[in-house]
């Protein structure tokens, strides 16, 4: 039954080699799968395993993060915080570039989306970058990789997509992001401190405590939102699925009530476009369920767990060799297709190898991270560069620089496990 | 065609939006109930319903603006006349997959018929489950409505990959233009 796999393959790659969307061609690949092995009789499953494939109370938490960073962006949450970051590094060598990376992380803990990141912070910075002398390549490379700590720092809606297909716990996946991302971000800023000095890049001014102080009091309700998402979920006080609901909750309070600069029509819009996000994902993850179906029932992910353990039971080894196919997966796929094809069918070896599936699991996150960034699919890289209007291979000869910082971290992650393991033995274990 | 496909759009955008309200609104009620001490029994099983409600709209308006995400870089590689026979293919196969969801949804639906919601017993199952027939009709009127525009785009030029489409929002339109403005160059001796 295991020689069925290479023809599921090659028939899921013909598919997706015409254009099919992903989730129709797994849903395609299913139906061939179970009517040839189980008969016809069996295909009304096939609607009730889709409705049921999209009933996941965790992965409410998606559609709501994706609303939560929509209202910043209608509201003067994302410009009282790029402010803040002015004031906090803009005084370093390279002032602008560092701002760009502190702003990321900042809607890192609210959003959970790179490109919500981009689509914020981009088309505000990058032209005030390029007008201050930094190079539209750099500009549009440091934009985009700093996009990405967004989906390592938490909350993270690929962490809640794998936490939900291999059953394991969102909180300590978001725990375990904390050390890795800012990690990501320091090294980008010290890349950044780097190329700075040795291009002459400016500083935008002097610190200024009181500028500080001026910056953190207009940001101040900003703040608070991580704060109360992220320790209302760390704090045990609420799920991650609450969790999001009240950053939609806190963002609509303080951009419609404290501020009062809602804008409401481009709200809407928001609200439309994150519907339509959330469905593109759930209809992946309904498709892939039905897949589930037939995978399990052969057991496809357990005797491919055995035929791995009998070349290595090493899990380094493991670790190295799903760290490279994760990588030139992340060529081609969009992280949330690679999550939802992948981990069903890999963690079965990872946990019999001995390996932490929340450890995996932020590694699974940096590489798609990584993913990102590298074209030719490289969602991230290129909503960025087609906002800064640079070309994508330009900008990818300057992004190594910074997908050369995401693969250090994803190397210390992967082989010093208490890195992002840490936190979650303390507090959890 | 062009005004229908716009109000039909507009129809999905309305239902689309009003979900991804509700499941907002169901989650925060739910936690605020639970937290004052009295417990809304319902709230986890119909926000997951309504969460497959907006999954399954939300897929049908994603179909209409081509938001699904795919690989168009191998039909991209083709000439024109062979990009028109695989996009017209792609799209007979999301037809003839959401066409048989429908069918099954629909035997699903007969079979379940009298059988009710555990939180709310009132509630038949039938009108629960009736979102994947009405919905997968749906996806397949969006299929055929989006489908002159697309076999028109891959006559034209490189057809823009869904995954980028999504990624820039906004910007969708201006980097086609530019894409079809490169190939054309291109193309130009």
């Amino acid at each position: 039954m295991i020689g069925t796999i290479p023809t599921m393959i090659v028939a899921l790659g013909a598919l997706v080699a015409l254009n099919v969307p992903i989730a129709i061609a797994l849903g395609v690949i299913a139906v061939v799968a179970i009517w040839v092995t189980q008969g016809a009789y069996m295909l009304p499953n096939l609607a009730l395993v889709m409705f049921e494939g999209a009933t996941s109370f965790p992965l409410l938490a998606i559609p709501m993060f994706i609303l939560a960073g929509a209202i910043m962006n209608s509201s003067s949450i994302t410009q009282r915080l790029m402010d803040l970051a002015v004031a906090m590094v803009g005084f370093i060598r390279g002032g602008l570039a560092h701002v760009n990376i502190v702003q990321s992380m900042f809607f890192a803990e609210i959003s959970g989306s790179a490109v919500a990141d981009v689509a914020a912070t981009g088309p505000i910075i990058m032209p005030a970058m390029i007008k201050r002398g930094y190079s539209r390549e750099f500009t549009a490379a440091v934009t985009s990789s700093s996009a990405s700590l967004a989906i390592i720092i938490p909350p993270s809606i690929p962490m809640i997509l794998y936490g939900v297909i291999g059953n394991v716990s969102i909180v300590q996946l978001f725990v375990a992001g904390i050390i890795p991302g800012i990690l990501g971000g320091l090294g980008m800023m010290a890349i950044s401190y780097y190329l700075a000095r040795k291009l002459g890049w400016p500083v935008e001014d002097r610190f200024r405590l009181d500028r500080l102080w001026e910056t953190f009091k207009a940001s101040s309700w900003a703040l608070l939102l991580p704060v109360i998402i992220l320790g209302g979920i760390f704090g045990g006080f609420v799920t991650a699925t609450e969790g999001a609901a009240l950053a939609v909750l806190a963002a609509l309070f303080v951009g419609g009530v404290i501020h009062r600069d809602l804008d409401l029509a481009h709200l809407y819009r928001s609200a439309v476009d994150g519907a339509i996000q959330t469905a593109v994902v759930m209809l992946l993850i309904a498709t892939s369920a039905l897949l589930g179906v037939y995978l399990t029932e052969q057991q496809i992910p357990q005797r491919i767990a055995e035929g791995m353990m009998s070349i290595t039971s090493n899990p380094y080894a493991i670790l190295a060799i799903l760290n490279v196919f994760l990588l030139i997966l992340g060529l081609f796929l969009h992280s949330a297709a690679a999550i939802i094809l992948v981990v069903p069918i890999v963690l079965p070896l990872v946990i019999a190898a001995g390996i932490d599936p929340v450890h995996f699991g932020i590694i699974v996150t940096l590489n798609l991270a990584i993913g990102q960034q590298t074209p030719p699919v490289a969602s991230v890289l290129i909503a960025t560069c087609a906002i800064a209007k640079a070309d994508i291979w330009e900008v990818t000869k300057v992004n190594t620089w910074f997908i050369g910082v995401l693969l250090a971290v994803l190397l210390l992650v992967t082989y010093v496990p208490p890195v992002s393991m840490g936190l979650v033995d303390y507090f959890y274990r | 065609m062009q005004q229908f496909r716009q109000i039909y759009d507009r129809f999905l955008e309305v239902i689309a939006v009003f979900l991804m309200t509700l499941v907002t609104v169901i989650v925060t009620l739910g936690f605020m109930f639970r937290w004052a001490g009295s417990s809304l029994v319902w709230y986890d099983e119909i926000a997951s319903i309504a969460l497959a409600w907006l999954t399954y709209f939300g897929a049908a308006l994603a179909a209409l603006r081509g938001s699904h995400l795919g690989f168009a870089g191998f039909v991209n590689s083709l000439p024109a006349q062979w990009r028109v026979a695989a996009t017209i293919t792609a799209s007979g196969i999301n037809i003839a997959f959401f066409g048989l969801l429908a069918l099954m949804g629909a035997k699903v639906m007969q079979a379940i018929a009298g059988l009710t919601l555990v939180s709310l017993p009132w509630l038949d199952q039938l009108w629960v489950t009736a979102v994947i027939p009405v919905a997968s009709v749906l996806f397949i009127i969006s299929e055929l409505l989006r489908l002159p525009a697309i076999i028109e785009e891959a006559r034209r030029g490189p057809l823009m990959d869904a995954e980028l489409k999504e990624a820039l929002g906004g910007h969708a339109d201006e980097v086609a233009a530019a894409a079809r403005a490169e190939a054309f160059r291109e193309r130009t001796p």
